[in-house]
Formats: C-alpha cells, sequence, structure tokens
C-alpha cells in the first residue's frame, strides 16, 4: 500500500464536509427546462460537463500546480475565468472548506502558504487548487490525484442528480461506471492541452450556469 | 455628423506584403503557390495572466508568432483635445488601415472603423493592433465587414490586439461578426488593461462559418480569447479571461452544453464600476424580447471596478445584433445619454 492511499481516499470520498452536495455546476437548469429528466440525459450532460469545463478549468489548474506554477497566479487565473458568479463562487466555497480541513487533517508548509494567501486576501482560495496542494504535498502522483479528483466531483454530481431528478441507485452507479470513463479520456487528454487552452468554455454550459442565478425554485446553490 | 480628418496618416507600405489573394473573386480563394510565411513551432505561452503575449510586445522574441512578419499592424492613440476625442498618434502598415474619423453625434466620442484592405484573413496571416485610449477619451471602433477568415491550411491566422484605457476613458468594441471558411483557423487574442474609472463595451458575433455546400462548421479550430486586466496604483490584475475555444472536427459543438443546437454565439462584455446587479437584472429583461437562449453573470470587483458578461445563443447575426444592439443602447443612453448605434447608416 503507498503511503498516501488511504489519505487520498479521506480527500475524495463523498463524505468529505466541503459541501458539495449543495452544486449542481448548471445541470439544475436543464432539469427545471426539461432537457435533464432521465438517467440518459443526465449522462450527456455529466459527459459534457467532464469533458469540457471540468478539463479545462480544474483539470488544468492541477497539472500548472503540479508542474509548478505559483499558487497565487493560478488562483487569480481561475477567479478571472469562472464567468458565471455561482461557480465561482461554489469553488471558492469548497476550497475553504478544503483549505480548512486540510489544515487540521494533512497540513504542510505549501498549504499554510495557499491558506496564508487567502487569509491576507491575496488569493481567493479555489477548490482544485487547494486540492492539488494537499495531494502533491502527500506525495501523489499528478495522473492519480487528477483522476480521483475528477472522479469525485462526477461522484457528487450523480449523487445530487439521483436526489434531484430523481433516479434510482442503480442508475446512478451505471452512471458512475460511464463517467468513469469520461475521467479516463480527461486524464489522458489534460497533459496535451495548450496554455491557452485553460479557462476555455462551453457557451451552453456556461449560460446554463449564469441562468441558475435566476430560477425561481432551486435545490442547489449552483 | 461631420466628418473630420486624422493626423496626418503614416503609410509604409512594404512591397509584397500585400494580400496573397484578391478576397473579392470568390468566396474562398486558396493562394496557389504556398505560404512562404510558414509557422514555426507552436506557441510556447505561460499560463501566467501577465506573461501571456500581446500586441505591446511582438518582437519580444518569446512568442513563438514572433517571428512571423505581421501582415497587417495599426496602432492608434487617442486623446481628448478641447473637448473632443482625437487621434494623437496613428500608424499603419501592410493591410490593416482606418477610415477617416467620425463623430456620430455630439459627445465627442470618435467613431474609427478598422478596415482590412485585403478582405480576409488567410493561413499564417498575422495581425498586430495596438489602441491606447487616454485619460478622458473616448473611442467606438468597429469594422467595415465582417471579419472572414479563409482556409489557412496547415496553420492559422490570428489577430493580436492590445488594448488600454487610462482613467476615466471610454471604449466600445463593436467589430461585424466573424465568419470562418471550410478548413480555416483562428486565433484572437484580446488583451485590456484599464483603469478603475475606463468603461469599456465589446461585442462579438461568430456565426457557424461559411462552407460551399451549406454546411455549418467545417472550420478546424477558432479560438477567441479576452483577458481584462485591471490596473491600480498597487499592480495590475485579472479581472476576466474569457476564452472561446471551438473545434468542430474534435467536439459535438452543435449539441448539449455547447451551441444547445443554435448556430450563432454572441457575447457582450461590459467593465465600468457602475455595473451592478441591478444593471444586469435590467438587461436581463431587455433580452427576453429576443430569439437567443442567453445567460449573464458579473465577474468579481477589482478596485471598485466591475465586469458583465452577456452569453447568447441564437440562429442568427441579426438576432443577435439585435439583442447586443438593445444592451448598448441601454448603457449607452443610461451613462453617455446617447442615442443608440447606428453605423450602417454611415
Amino acid at each position: 500500500m503507498s503511503d498516501y492511499q488511504l489519505a487520498l481516499q479521506q480527500l475524495v470520498d463523498s463524505a468529505l464536509p466541503t459541501g458539495a452536495f449543495a452544486h449542481s455546476f448548471g445541470f439544475e437548469t436543464y432539469v427545471d427546462a426539461g432537457v435533464v429528466f432521465d438517467e440518459g440525459s443526465f449522462g450527456v450532460w455529466l459527459a459534457a460537463f467532464v469533458g469540457q469545463q471540468l478539463t479545462y478549468s480544474d483539470g488544468l489548474a492541477i497539472r500548472f500546480l503540479y508542474e509548478g506554477a505559483e499558487v497565487g497566479e493560478l488562483d487569480e487565473l481561475l477567479s478571472a475565468s469562472l464567468l458565471p458568479r455561482q461557480v465561482r463562487e461554489a469553488s471558492l466555497k469548497m476550497g475553504g472548506r478544503l483549505l480548512e480541513i486540510g489544515t487540521e487533517v494533512f497540513p504542510s508548509p505549501e498549504l499554510a502558504l495557499y491558506r496564508d494567501l487567502v487569509t491576507t486576501g491575496r488569493a481567493a482560495g479555489h477548490q482544485p487548487l487547494a486540492f492539488a496542494v494537499v495531494a502533491r504535498s502527500l506525495g501523489v502522483p499528478f495522473p492519480e490525484a487528477l483522476a480521483a479528483y475528477l472522479f469525485a466531483t462526477v461522484t457528487s454530481l450523480t449523487q445530487n442528480a439521483v436526489r434531484a431528478i430523481p433516479l434510482g441507485q442503480n442508475a446512478g452507479q451505471r452512471l458512475l461506471r460511464g463517467g468513469a470513463d469520461g475521467v479516463a479520456a480527461a486524464v489522458e487528454r489534460i497533459p496535451h492541452l495548450a496554455p491557452d487552452d485553460f479557462g476555455a468554455l462551453s457557451p451552453g454550459l456556461e449560460i446554463s450556469q449564469m441562468r441558475h442565478e435566476r430560477q425561481r425554485a432551486r435545490m442547489f446553490m449552483s | 455628423m461631420s466628418t473630420i480628418p486624422a493626423v496626418e496618416l503614416v503609410e509604409t507600405h512594404a512591397p509584397g506584403l500585400g494580400p496573397a489573394a484578391s478576397p473579392d473573386l470568390g468566396p474562398c480563394p486558396s493562394p496557389a503557390a504556398p505560404d512562404p510565411r510558414k509557422l514555426e513551432s507552436g506557441p510556447s505561452r505561460q499560463w501566467a495572466p501577465h506573461a501571456a503575449h500581446h500586441a505591446a510586445a511582438p518582437k519580444s522574441g518569446l512568442a513563438a508568432s514572433a517571428v512571423k512578419e505581421p501582415m497587417g499592424e495599426l496602432a492608434l492613440r487617442i486623446g481628448k483635445r478641447a473637448g473632443r476625442s482625437v487621434a494623437t498618434h496613428q500608424y499603419h502598415r501592410g493591410a490593416l488601415r482606418v477610415l477617416r474619423p467620425h463623430y456620430l453625434d455630439d459627445s465627442g466620442q470618435v467613431c474609427y472603423v478598422l478596415v482590412n484592405p485585403g478582405g480576409a484573413y488567410l493561413g499564417a496571416d498575422l495581425f498586430l493592433l495596438d489602441v491606447d485610449v487616454e485619460a478622458g477619451a473616448g473611442l467606438l471602433l468597429t469594422t467595415q465587414s465582417a471579419t472572414k477568415v479563409y482556409r489557412t491550411p496547415g496553420s492559422f491566422a490570428e489577430q493580436r490586439m492590445a488594448l488600454r484605457l487610462g482613467d476615466g476613458a471610454r471604449l466600445e468594441l463593436m467589430p461585424d461578426q466573424l465568419i470562418a471558411y471550410r478548413q480555416s483557423s483562428y486565433r484572437q487574442n484580446t488583451r485590456v488593461t484599464l483603469r478603475p474609472s475606463s468603461s469599456l463595451v465589446m461585442a462579438e458575433v461568430i456565426t457557424p462559418g461559411w462552407a460551399p455546400d451549406g454546411a455549418s462548421f467545417k472550420y478546424e479550430e477558432l479560438r477567441l480569447r479576452n483577458e481584462i486586466h485591471v490596473e491600480t496604483d498597487g499592480g495590475t490584475e485579472l479581472l476576466a479571461l474569457d476564452n472561446l475555444l471551438i473545434r468542430p472536427p474534435l467536439n459535438d459543438v452543435t449539441g448539449l452544453g455547447f451551441m444547445e443546437g443554435f448556430s450563432h454565439l454572441g457575447s457582450l462584455v461590459v467593465v465600468d464600476a457602475r455595473v451592478n446587479q441591478a444593471l444586469a437584472d435590467e438587461l436581463h429583461a431587455l433580452t427576453a424580447g429576443y430569439k437567443a437562449h442567453t445567460g449573464m453573470s458579473l465577474t468579481r470587483s477589482i478596485a471598485g471596478t466591475t465586469g458583465l458578461v452577456l452569453r447568447a445563443l441564437s440562429n442568427s447575426t441579426g438576432e443577435l445584433n439585435s439583442l447586443l444592439g438593445a444592451c448598448t443602447a441601454l448603457l449607452r443612453e443610461r451613462w453617455h445619454g446617447q442615442a443608440p448605434l447606428n453605423l450602417r447608416k454611415y
């Protein structure tokens, strides 16, 4: 067993109290519009979200951090590129919790530095960066950290879809199995992306995330 | 409308830098001979927001495309003289120039129309634009016609624009729509540096492109990247990175999550200290009257200024132009007491 295995499992466990249960990252807008309504239609949204937004924002941010980029500069890039307000706030809310939890259970000088930047207002504190700082300090190799992060996101979104649409528990498990293929493809692809690809947006996903601000009845904060 | 000549035009046409083919002859000309301005290796750009290349430093040697000879260059500096905005410096070279300036009303805002005499962008073409709007000055920058990108086999056409806005300066950037032809690739990098008291409005419409058989999305790649930096006395911070990447051969760009079955994409970016949620709500209400699928959100605030981003999907350039025009009309009236823009009448 590797030194980091159980730590990584704790970090990406859906029971980690970061508040992921409260965010749909725009799929609730599609549910409200009747576009996402069952296992198949949610699977289409999930594949688009993982293959596009999650790849170009969170995934690339994690890669750049592992490649030695300054966490403060990546933090600024994420704040600037997450244009839908609720998505930006979701990243910061979960990032803040991850910084707190990480400081308690997996302290490291790198994490202390990022947290210090955040508490002094020099950084905002984004979820993928907080995760990457902790994972890197634990010695988790990049591909494993990336896959774990992406799949944890797929898991929490699927659990949220099971509650919100609603879907059966077995449907949820089939979605996770399909989502794993999307995660594997993203892990293959992210190392080959160019720096200018960072933050590449998908208009439809972005519009749904923006429209969520104006949705009347909603279960999720994003 | 009065037509006032700007400062003397500086023309230094270098021989051999004219357009490789006359695009007026047909919708999709392809240069007979291979373009000698070969693209070197791929750009090795930094991820860092401040290290991204921009037109202000094209000869730094850092960006791979700096080895390319620009196909067209334009520099324009607008200052305020006796209550009116005028060009205090103007330079152009190659396939890029501006028409004589216009004043569309008595607000003092000067209007320049950008012209690409070649009519289109071709493979490996590099266009550099450098626009400075000095403190208190106002500029409306538009284009004479749609930006067309023709076949760029094995390469890409590129436009790099550096825009700087001084204290209280105002820029409206309202280009015509972008049309990418079959087998074309295009990169547009716009880097804006503004002050907390500056006012920026930029609109853009991207069409599904053009192919002889009428099919959509037959181009190779479009990259439109806008970086907006806020400069304060304490330093410069990135307010917004608006990065659009469309690669039809790789993804299903027409489906859920991307174009959602629509063909045209419109964007409006506003940065101004007066941007707030109430304004976003008002603009949102305006969008309801158009056949478009829209979303709108505010950026974070830096030094008291905030960005607003409107994204709209629709099925025609006309519908998106009407929608974006209605939004900019509201801002022009509210903030400057100006009438809606009606560029086509000139």
